[in-house]
């Protein structure tokens, strides 16, 4: 098989998958290509469907690769697709992502101690829907549990890996954030 | 105590809700708001005036007959420490103290920090929101005799099992159960065959639908170990990555236990 069928081969795959293809399966299915081979493929069809432009494009997703839509196209797609689950999270719920996302891994007590209130129910629910996992336990008096985020974490926010995530702002730029617009009030 | 923070999700309703809006996340978050609103420094916030707006609110919240968590009044008396001690005059001191509210800025600009960061997530390409990408479609089941399924071996399905058997663990991390009554394999043995009668073949993780504690847990995965070791029982999937199925192996044996 000549390297141009191989790519057809993977854009096939990766046409048929559900879950970002990685390399590692990749190589599992075609043993007698050189993983940089199977990488440069990779390159070129990402850039490939970026030139053609069409309605869905091939990105890099949680260490893998997966077709997505245009987001231009979100609106359509939903008033086709009635039964496409809609996303969902609440308020509490991204802060507590959040928090796990930039600090894993967190115990419980971690996050609730930077929010300021009980997150045991949102926890419970992220762990259901698997946007988050248990990593671990802590070796403290009573061994919590340490959350980390999933691979559908990344698929859900695009990340590449969670070296993807935007960077954390600075202290300088959140209290220039919270600083008065206007001259304070004068108060006592 | 309920409280307001409490996740629509919670209380188990898949929509969230969208009456609290405009309510606060939490005492810090409510804090941050009070501090914007009143347009000051965050390094040098008016204790006295924010204390004061802060119960006023939470006099609000009581009118309006809202349950507000105790948190809130943990923070009501954190503010009012740091007030007495700003009114308290300053004892001569040779070393320099920490101002009083030092601490309670610095949470109030951590939580702020995990907010933004929030915000950017939530203002990325959300998948499902804004991309979408290929559905799983579940074709094995209805089309069971079309698919070629693959024997699942031992160890796979005691790896399947020890995965899922750690996704569940949150469930009983506080879990103090007294076991009045155990169950045993036999009962588990006629409960996974009576579910095949009905349903003919269903999903791994299904066989665990009604199991309420850890025991019960491991005490149905050994009976399915024993049906399967057994043949009456077929433990089958479509590829390596694809749920595991648990299939009636119409060898009838039922009844040999």
């Amino acid at each position: 098989m000549d390297l141009s069928d191989t790519k057809k081969a993977i854009e096939s795959i990766i046409f048929i998958s559900d879950q970002p293809v990685t390399v590692d399966k990749l190589t599992l299915a075609f043993p007698d290509i050189d993983r940089s081979q199977i990488r440069k493929c990779l390159k070129e069809l990402v850039s490939d469907w970026e030139e053609l432009n069409r309605g869905f494009f091939l990105a890099e997703i949680a260490g893998g690769f997966q077709f997505r839509t245009d987001p231009k196209h979100s609106e359509d797609i939903s008033n086709y697709n009635k039964k496409i689950k809609k996303f969902r999270l609440s308020r509490a719920a991204l802060e507590v992502i959040a928090i796990i996302a930039y600090k894993q891994p967190v115990t419980r007590v971690e996050i609730e101690s930077i929010r300021g209130v009980d997150s045991s129910g949102v926890i419970n629910v992220l762990l259901e829907r698997r946007v988050i996992e248990i990593k671990g336990r802590k070796e403290v008096i009573g061994k919590p549990f340490l959350y980390g985020t999933t691979t559908e974490f990344m698929e859900i926010f695009g990340l590449k890996s969670l070296n993807d995530l935007p960077t954390l702002k600075e202290l300088d730029e959140i209290s220039q954030n919270l600083e008065p617009s206007i001259t304070p009030i004068a108060d006592e | 105590m309920t409280d307001l923070n409490k996740e629509p999700e919670q209380i188990q309703n898949p929509e969230p809700c969208l009456v609290k809006v405009q309510l606060f996340e939490g005492p810090l978050d409510l804090l941050l708001h009070l501090i914007k609103k009143n347009e000051v420094d965050i390094y040098d916030i008016p204790i006295a005036k924010i204390t004061e707006q802060y119960i006023e609110y939470l006099e609000l919240m009581k009118v309006l007959n809202l349950q507000f968590a105790g948190e809130y009044l943990v923070i009501a008396a954190e503010l009012s420490l740091v007030k007495s001690k700003m009114l308290l005059p300053k004892p001569v001191m040779e070393e320099e103290e920490e101002d009083p509210r030092a601490e309670l800025v610095r949470r109030l600009i951590e939580y702020q920090i995990y907010k933004d960061a929030a915000t950017d997530l939530i203002g990325k390409d959300v998948l499902g929101r804004d991309v979408f990408k290929r559905e799983y479609i579940e074709t094995s089941a209805e089309h069971g005799e079309e698919v070629e399924l693959v024997p699942v071996d031992l160890w796979a399905l005691i790896e399947a099992f020890r995965e899922f058997y750690q996704r569940r663990s949150y469930l009983w991390a506080e879990e103090i159960t007294y076991e009045a009554e155990s169950v045993t394999i036999d009962e588990k043995i006629e409960y996974v065959l009576e579910l095949l009668k009905t349903k003919q073949q269903f999903k791994f993780e299904e066989l665990f639908n009604d199991c309420s504690s850890r025991l019960d847990l491991v005490i149905t995965f050994l009976a399915l170990l024993e049906l399967a070791r057994t043949d009456n029982v077929d433990v089958v999937q479509d590829s390596p990555d694809s749920p595991i199925l648990i299939a009636y192996s119409g060898e009838n044996q039922i009844g040999s236990f």
